[in-house]
């Protein structure tokens, strides 16, 4: 449950508001959308999972598609859940350095970020899962930080007008839906969680755990910012936090802006471990020495002199591929059923 | 009955008499005693000593050290002038070609009678050496519930517990360990609630101990941990009986060792480690303030120093004006960056700490007080440190001692200047990940084979009822989750 949350819930949130921008107030309702899309497309996760109970996604493909084509598809997957981890990184370092380090630069908070990844993935999936859920209860004290905002604000922005255009949906939806990605690293663990038989329902707990959590942020994003501030004030959720302040603290922004580096290290952390599963099937060996070539990779990868924009394109590639994995389950679904009525002509 | 036949059948040889005095029944006995005292020739704690019996002469060799008067009197001389026949019932008999198990009796006090008309070799337990009374505790000092505390003594300690859970299901085990030392341990549990795996297991780290002295528990406590390079002490170390017996009435697990006045308990979990026996005789609210005080006072006592740090290196625009004018006007004086003036005075509080500690009990307070209240005032004076820093490093240093386990003082203190180190460097950000990687750590560390940070992971609802608050007794009915116990009612 946590794990599905905690994965989903990166750095994505911070600047959802901005991404939905393009449908002004009415993009308070969007989340339940994702929401909603992101609990049907977990049944064929977890039934395709449930059929082959002690195999993860990599193996399936393998097993379905045959070893060369499936490690061939894994190899996609891996590059994909290495890219968005990279995202998630590249964005919170940068995040960082704009607001709390700005006399820094970000290679060393880089190297300690992915440091203590490699620290949490090194104690296995359990770890990585209890991490998620201190993480989760850690810093869930932060939706307090959204009072002032909700204090300040407008509610009559609140009420949807939907004077918008189509176009502008699919623009808000393809920009904004990224943000929950994450729970499709279930095909991946599936196989390690004890209850497989809630595994469903924890899933979607988690899955509407975090659609809460954004539709909250969006709602009360619509009810402070004006539509102008929406669409150019980059990452909404903190200027919410600067909304109001204690007595002895001010700026809140700060707090929250370090504090998530649990949510990140959560998220990241899942990714990573799942992309090292995805090395050790591709290369056929299960070595430990993978996830440090995976950290290596993405150390390099946010290194390299690219301009941002070759990064956000590299991103957003990764985006593209994270739909065709929210429908892959479906295809192996299909080919599942090809596949057994073959076996049962045979 | 067949041993007195025995005997009857000895043909009694002749006695033969030397310059002492004393007599031998033949060359083998002589050889032999002449061999014991060659082998015991440098230790002249090892007395020998000929007493005329009804049996003719008995050596009795005894380590003088180790063994009392009375007790000698009273278990060997007497019965050796009036009942000896009951010696040969109520002694160990032993083979007197046997060196290293007569060296080995010797050294843990038992007194050897050599029978030299029989040529038998009889071991009877004499160990009796002066203990330290039961007193009341400095360590672990309560206001509510027993005062009293364990000893030294490995037999008073088990009898502080065993007078406190009268239970035939109450089993202890003896082991001896440490190579050089031979320190005896014992391990004690409730058969019928104890997790088994768990004992297997802690008995398998036991007998693979490969260390050769044991002067104290905490040595064998880091030896046997899960993670002995954590900076976490693994189990709960206690001197308080009460306390013992409350866990092993969970189905835990205790080890007492000889001459070490603390018992262990296994496993425990991180919560615990601010969970004092006294918590469950206060009143509920109050226990549960206490104990959340504890609990978050470790936590603020790694995260105060180091955010006025941060605040004052990084992140300025965090302190509303007044307080940030305040702080400043503190620290017009000082000339370090605050990095350095917290490492200042969190090293001299360590420093009067240690130097308190280590003095004479009069000199130390004087010590404390003269360091606390002059150094402090003196140090700021001279702009060393800002006044504020001061009251933030008296109220940090304070909150480190809240734990009930010492241990875990001494580790909030280590951790803390991991925390200031990483706010220097990295302001907040740097105490995030630091924390980030204290919560990862405590998530990886394990106790005998369980996470240490149960109950709060794994979760258990009833164990949630006994955590940072405790809940009125009637809702305590469960066995922790920690403990595994095979009964999971009370």
């Amino acid at each position: 449950m946590f794990l599905v949350q905690s994965i989903m819930f990166g750095t994505g949130v911070l600047s959802l508001p901005e991404r939905l921008s393009s449908l002004g107030y009415s993009q308070a309702l969007m989340p339940i959308l994702f929401g909603v899309i992101a609990s049907i497309s977990l049944w064929p996760m977890i039934w395709i999972c449930s059929k082959y109970h002690a195999k993860n996604l990599f193996e399936i493909n393998e097993e379905i598609l045959g070893k060369s084509l499936g490690k061939c598809i894994n190899a996609f997957i891996v590059i994909q859940l290495i890219l968005l981890a990279t995202a998630k990184v590249s964005n919170y370092v940068q995040l960082i350095q704009s607001t709390a380090l700005q006399e820094q630069t970000t290679s060393i908070p880089l190297i300690l970020v992915l440091l203590l990844v490699l620290y949490i993935v090194n104690g296995g999936i359990k770890n990585v899962a209890r991490f998620c859920i201190m993480a989760f209860f850690i810093t869930i004290p932060m939706v307090y930080f959204l009072k002032w905002s909700i204090n300040k604000g407008d509610i009559s922005h609140v009420f949807p007008l939907f004077n918008h255009s189509w176009n502008d949906f699919f623009v808000a939806f393809d920009q904004g839906f990224n943000t929950v990605f994450g729970y499709e690293v279930i095909l991946i663990f599936f196989p390690y969680i004890i209850n497989k038989q809630k595994a469903f329902k924890h899933a979607l707990i988690g899955i509407w755990i975090s659609v809460s959590l954004f539709f909250l942020t969006t709602l009360v994003s619509v009810m402070y910012f004006s539509e102008w501030q929406l669409s150019n004030v980059q990452y909404s959720v903190l200027h919410l936090f600067k909304a109001g302040g204690f007595s002895f603290v001010e700026r809140i922004d700060i707090f929250g802006i370090t504090l998530w580096v649990f949510l990140v290290l959560s998220s990241v952390s899942g990714y990573i471990w799942a992309s090292m599963k995805g090395v050790n099937s591709i290369i056929s060996k299960r070595k430990s020495s993978h996830v440090y070539i995976i950290a290596t990779t993405i150390f390099v990868i946010l290194t390299l002199p690219l301009s941002h924009e070759n990064l956000e394109r590299a991103f957003i590639v990764s985006y593209r591929i994270g739909y065709g994995l929210l429908l892959w389950p479906i295809i192996l679904i299909a080919l599942h059923f090809i596949k057994k009525s073959r076996w049962n002509h045979e | 009955m067949i041993l007195i036949t025995k005997m009857k059948l000895v043909k009694k040889p002749m006695l033969a008499y030397f310059m002492d005095g004393t007599t031998s029944t033949n060359a083998l006995v002589e050889k032999r005693i002449r061999y014991y005292k060659e082998i015991t020739k440098d230790n002249n704690d090892v007395l020998y000593k000929n007493i005329p019996t009804n049996e003719g002469i008995v050596t009795i060799i005894f380590s003088q050290s180790l063994t009392d008067s009375k007790t000698l009197e009273i278990m060997v001389l007497i019965p050796l002038a009036n009942y000896i026949h009951q010696i040969h019932q109520v002694a160990e008999h032993m083979n007197p070609s046997n060196i290293d198990e007569i060296t080995q009796k010797l050294a843990t006090g038992e007194t050897l009678l050599y029978f030299h008309e029989t040529n038998r070799l009889l071991s009877i337990h004499t160990y009796s050496v002066k203990e330290r009374e039961v007193t009341t505790s400095e360590m672990e000092s309560t206001f509510i519930g027993p005062q009293d505390v364990f000893t030294e003594s490995i037999q008073t300690n088990l009898s502080l517990v065993k007078r406190r859970i009268v239970n035939p299901m109450l089993k202890n085990e003896d082991l001896t360990i440490g190579s050089v030392s031979n320190t005896k341990i014992t391990i004690i549990y409730i058969d019928d609630l104890v997790d088994r795996t768990s004992l297997e297991q802690l008995k398998s780290r036991l007998t693979k101990l490969d260390y050769p002295k044991f002067f104290d528990i905490s040595t064998l406590m880091q030896l046997i941990e899960d993670n002995p390079y954590s900076l976490f002490p693994q189990y709960y170390m206690t001197v308080k009986p009460d306390t013992t017996s409350h866990y092993l009435a969970d189905g835990r697990i205790v080890i007492l060792m000889d001459n070490s006045q603390a018992a262990l308990v296994c496993p425990t979990s991180f919560l615990e480690m601010f969970i004092s026996a006294e918590d469950y005789y206060n009143r509920w609210p109050s226990a549960s303030l206490v104990r959340s005080l504890r609990f978050f006072g470790f936590f603020l006592t790694i995260m105060i120093t180091p955010t006025y740090i941060s605040a004052l290196t990084f992140h300025q625009e965090v302190l509303p004006y007044e307080l940030l004018l305040n702080l400043q006007e503190s620290r017009m004086k000082v000339s370090f960056s605050p990095l350095f003036e917290v490492l200042f005075i969190e090293l001299i509080v360590e420093v009067l700490k240690e130097a308190g500690a280590r003095m004479p009990a009069k000199i130390g307070q004087t010590i404390g007080i003269v360091g606390g209240i002059v150094i402090g005032t003196a140090a700021v004076e001279a702009g060393l440190v800002s006044n504020i820093l001061i009251v933030i490093v008296a109220t940090s240093a304070l909150l480190s001692f809240l734990p009930p386990v010492f241990h875990m003082s001494n580790t909030s203190r280590t951790i803390r200047y991991v925390f200031i180190l990483s706010a220097g460097i990295f302001g907040l950000f740097g105490q995030m990940l630091a924390f980030a990687w204290l919560i990862a750590h405590l998530l990886r560390v394990k106790s005998l084979g369980t996470p240490f940070m149960s109950p709060v992971i794994p979760r258990r609802v009833s164990d949630l009822m006994d955590s940072v608050v405790r809940f009125p007794i009637s809702f305590l009915k469960r066995k922790s989750g920690i403990s595994r116990s095979k009964k999971r009612s009370i």
